[in-house]
């Protein structure tokens, strides 16, 4: 199992995390990170309003050849996205994990202001043992 | 299983053709302001108005028109697009995205005409038959037609009779259009 790289989005579509776990996909600036974040929330909200049944949600997933992107919104409306292998198929259970690990490690926090950039020294090592264990 | 639209875009991101099969919601264009006396002056005035006005983002909750919506779906799969080639080179692009209600299914050919699907979240892997009506139809019925134009200015679209019975033809027997 391959992860590629994971994004936490605030709910007004501000990049507040992202972290790069293995190579694969192309090298971005900070600048394009800020974009696609912003690109893809637009999408998300768009997504559900084209949906040819009522009460859609927004994008899900997100499959290509080379990766699968699996998104999470909470009922707060902070986004995660993780992108993955295409194979991946358990992106979700993964994801409801780093959700718990971000409760703990980065909401918990008392020096954390919410919707502010995750710097969290304890979220960053905690990530960084799971991604290693599941991969 | 079932296929809710299907849409094609040109190169010049126009919508060419649609077509609804099974949904629930759909309101036609909202009637068009089509006055033939009055003077000139007021006539003038109200198509620019109508042209202002029909250029905006869609608005309201209610249901979209097929004009809206065409924008929309065409927007949602532009902008993917660009991000996935971001993400992973030049040469990829995605083929479907799925929401909790649907999924929608993209094929881009060389010449960038964009195919897209819209169907039930359990439809697995139409790649092949997207490619078949690209292949087996559009190329068929509406390039190799002589009357058709190469291009579709101004949303004129594929008018093309053959092409929408070989498109009801092909797609009604199939194991997905439940």
């Amino acid at each position: 199992m391959v992860v590629y790289s994971l994004y936490i989005l605030n709910k007004a579509a501000g990049l507040i995390y992202q972290r790069d776990f293995n190579d694969g996909l192309q090298k971005l600036s900070s600048n394009d990170y800020l974009v696609l974040s912003g690109t893809f929330h637009a999408v998300h909200a768009i997504a559900s309003r084209i949906s040819p049944v009522p009460s859609s949600s927004g994008i899900e997933v997100l499959e290509t050849d080379t990766f699968r992107l699996q998104c999470f919104q909470t009922l707060t409306g902070t986004k995660f996205l993780l992108i993955s292998d295409p194979r991946q198929q358990s992106s979700d259970t993964i994801l409801r994990r780093i959700y718990e690990l971000y409760a703990d490690y980065v909401i918990k926090n008392p020096f954390y202001q919410i919707e502010m950039p995750v710097r969290c020294e304890l979220f960053d090592r905690h990530l960084a043992a799971y991604i290693k264990a599941i991969s | 299983m079932t296929i809710y639209s299907f849409w094609i875009f040109d190169r010049h991101c126009e919508c060419i053709y649609h077509k609804d099969f099974k949904r629930p919601q759909r309101v036609l264009r909202p009637p068009t302001l089509a006055s033939t006396t009055g003077d000139t002056k007021e006539n003038a005035q109200q198509q620019q108005k109508r042209v202002v006005s029909s250029g905006g983002p869609p608005k309201g909750t209610g249901p979209l028109t097929v004009d809206d919506e065409a924008k929309l779906v065409f927007g949602v799969v532009f902008s993917l697009r660009n991000m996935v080639t971001k993400l992973a080179g030049d040469r990829e692009s995605f083929f479907a995205f799925k929401t909790s209600k649907y999924k929608l299914h993209f094929f881009e050919t060389q010449t960038n005409l964009r195919f897209v699907m819209v169907t039930d979240v359990r439809v697995e892997g139409i790649r092949p038959i997207l490619e078949q009506i690209y292949a087996g139809l559009y190329v068929e019925y509406v390039v190799k037609n002589p009357l058709s134009p190469p291009e579709h200015p101004g949303g004129e679209g594929v008018n093309n009779e053959l092409f929408s019975l070989g498109l009801d033809r092909f797609l009604t027997p199939l194991e997905i259009f439940e």
